[in-house]
């Protein structure tokens, strides 16, 4: 008769559908603290969404430009030339390039290769010099096939075959304070160490918004860069593009496996940018913790609204305990009332920044207005187009509805440590 | 007759700041299977609080509170919880409904705590108890739509459908008028007869006190006064 009352094995718990539906409920209850609080929520929401929706827009942008105008998606060098590109150096060039190029276009995932003549040099209008980089170029057959440099011509037109003449970058002109027609002179040194100079016109302008090519850069044929280098038939690169069905890592093995014991190594745009996607891995991170700081300052709404409904409820709280609903039961009602708040506030701010996204990712945004000619650190033409990801999107959504209900954790286990005896004498 | 539950020399004493208040002293007390028993006395004679005690909301000062075959000393709250789930059904003063809830759905939470996850069967129990208490047209209601006494009858009806040991109702009848009170009673009174629950009320209501098959009068925390009562018989 004394031994200790022992309870059956019930579980003293809600259904969840009974927990998910009793918490909804209650957020009604109360629905203008609800909605107030839902909309500070949904505003942090949409300004994270519409931040995040750009710098995807950005970096899948900047990739793009990175590819299109200036890496491709990978390129073929000379043993030992990677790792001094920067020096520019004519000790390490691919030579029968029409061989070569049969034997890379046959690799499975590859769509078109292009030879290009890298080169340092120099770059006067008769008053001033400056230290720039000179690419020659296969104008026919088949630098197009690879780059899109002739969407990239802002004034007068894209380099014809057998013509001689540069095209220059916008921000170099710009230095130069040259236009289409005028003429400039190039100095530069050939493999043998010989100076030699040529008068070429400037036929057009290019603008990719990439300030390695716009600021630093001119475009040659590339029998002109050949000839000015004593090369000919050499380059420094062969550029390749894949296919846009094309497995990146399996082609760049491929091509690797097609010209082992040459002397050649082959690089993909990622590696030859390293220093680039490590800057966007830091701002990711930095970006991240930002925008997760913000969502967080955000559902401190959620604590004071649950701690408020905790203490409203209190008799409600002790009368559910003095039915057998455990301590665990009401720590989980009051936490799926935090998510259910956060999760309902970013419903909200999702969609409007959807429709934000979208309407931006059509239009475009002009960066110019904010920016006017800073480097922003990317890439980027003047317009911007932010993309619309479902997996940020969704994970967002579902990340503030965890944040809303670590922000109740508080409240939720007050209410679930009362006593029920006196909880049901709460007035 | 089968003892359901048994106070032994209960003392409870509450301390308010430095100053000890006794509430219940040396209470003892056998409550057997089938009573229907009013608790009765003037407001701080600790009618209240040996509710809560038998009604294992609260643990005494000193003695024993025995229910079924053990005893409340000691238990952690989550046990206590899973007692008063298996055993215990309540009918509170103020009716305590959710009010988010329809009159269904607060009759079928006590047996979603029991942890009967057959829908089916939940909803033929809810059912049957709520054709009983008269409330069969009214399931789909929110209790704010209710008078009074129809939230009573649906707390009755929550406390009665997991077919509990015993049933504990405070004052039950205080927020109603006399002919609603009487309506409650009556029903409560019907169960007890029907399906043999054992109830334990209080009360400071003489209308409500000789209803009773048992009256327990308490005064200062102490028993005065234990006899049997004739259920209403003799007022009818």
């Amino acid at each position: 008769m004394e031994a200790a009352v022992q309870a059956e094995s019930i579980p003293g718990r809600l259904l969840p559908l009974t927990i998910l539906q009793l918490g909804w409920r209650n957020l009604r209850r109360n629905h203008r603290r609800t909605w107030i609080t839902a909309t500070t929520v949904a505003l942090a929401v949409l300004l994270v969404q519409v931040a995040v929706s750009l710098l995807i827009g950005i970096e899948q942008q900047s990739f793009d430009n990175l590819i299109n105008y200036q890496t491709a998606h990978a390129k073929l060098y000379a043993d030992g030339y990677f790792t001094k590109r920067e020096e520019l150096p004519l000790d390490y060039t691919l030579t029968d390039l029409q061989e070569l190029r049969a034997t890379i276009e046959v690799v499975s995932g590859v769509a078109a290769t292009t030879p290009r003549l890298n080169f340092s040099a120099q770059l006067s209008n008769g008053i001033d010099l400056y230290a720039c980089i000179g690419v020659g170029i296969q104008v026919t057959d088949s630098d197009d096939d690879v780059f899109r440099i002739p969407q990239a011509v802002v004034d007068g037109e894209y380099l014809r075959s057998g013509e001689e003449g540069m095209l220059m970058g916008t921000g170099l002109a710009e230095l130069f304070g040259v236009a289409t027609g005028d003429w400039m002179t190039v100095l530069t040194k050939t493999k043998a160490g010989a100076y030699e100079a040529l008068d070429l016109p400037v036929i057009g302008l290019i603008g990719t918004g990439n300030p390695l090519i716009d600021r630093n850069s001119f475009l040659v044929p590339l029998e002109t860069a050949q000839y000015m280098l004593g090369l000919d038939g050499y380059a420094t690169e062969l550029a390749i593009r894949f296919s846009p069905t094309a497995r990146s890592e399996e082609t760049l093995s491929a091509i690797a496996r097609a010209v082992d014991n040459q002397h050649l190594e082959v690089k993909g745009w990622r590696e030859m940018e390293e220093d680039f996607m490590a800057l966007v891995q830091m701002k990711r991170t930095g970006q991240g913790v930002f925008l997760v700081i913000f969502i967080v300052l955000a559902v401190v709404g959620v604590t004071n609204t649950i701690l408020m409904a905790s203490f409203e409820r209190t008799r409600e709280i002790g009368m559910m305990m003095a039915m057998g609903l455990r301590g665990s039961g009401i720590r989980r009602l009051f936490l799926t009332e935090g998510a259910l708040t956060g999760l309902l506030g970013g419903a909200l701010g999702t969609l409007v920044a959807v429709a934000i996204t979208a309407y931006f990712a059509t239009a475009g945004l002009d960066i110019t207005a904010m920016y006017g000619d800073i480097d922003i650190g990317y890439p980027v033409k003047d317009t911007i187009y932010p993309a619309v990801n479902i997996t940020v999107i969704v994970a967002s959504w579902l990340l503030t509805g965890v944040l809303a209900a670590l922000a109740s954790l508080y409240p939720a286990a007050r209410a679930s440590r009362q006593i029920p005896v006196e909880a049901l004498r709460h007035v | 007759m089968t003892v359901v539950a048994r106070l032994i020399d209960v003392h409870k004493t509450y301390k308010i700041g430095r100053i000890r208040v006794p509430a219940v002293r040396g209470v003892s007390l056998d409550i057997e299977q089938g009573a229907f028993m009013s608790i009765a006395g003037p407001s701080g004679s600790g009618k209240t609080t040996i509710l809560n005690l038998l009604g294992a909301l609260d643990t005494p000062t000193s003695g024993t509170v025995q229910i079924g075959e053990g005893t409340t000393a000691g238990l952690s709250l989550k046990t206590l919880a899973d007692f008063r789930n298996t055993h215990l059904g309540f009918v509170f003063q103020t009716f305590n409904l959710i009010p988010v809830l329809s009159v269904r759905e607060n009759v079928d939470f006590p047996l979603q705590l029991q942890g009967i996850g057959n829908k089916g069967e939940r909803n033929e129990r809810v059912h049957k108890i709520l054709m009983e208490v008269g409330l069969g047209e009214l399931a789909d209601r929110r209790p704010t739509e209710l008078s009074g006494g129809q939230q009573q009858r649906v707390a009755v009806a929550r406390a009665l459908v997991k077919n509990p040991t015993l049933v504990l109702a405070d004052e039950p009848t205080a927020n109603l008028d006399s002919e609603t009170a009487g309506e409650i009673m009556t029903l409560m009174q019907t169960m007890n007869e029907k399906h043999g629950t054992t109830f334990v009320f209080s009360t400071h209501d003489p209308l409500v006190m000789e209803r009773a098959s048992r009256l327990v009068r308490l005064h200062d925390g102490q028993i005065a006064l234990d006899e049997a009562g004739d259920g209403g018989r003799s007022a009818s």
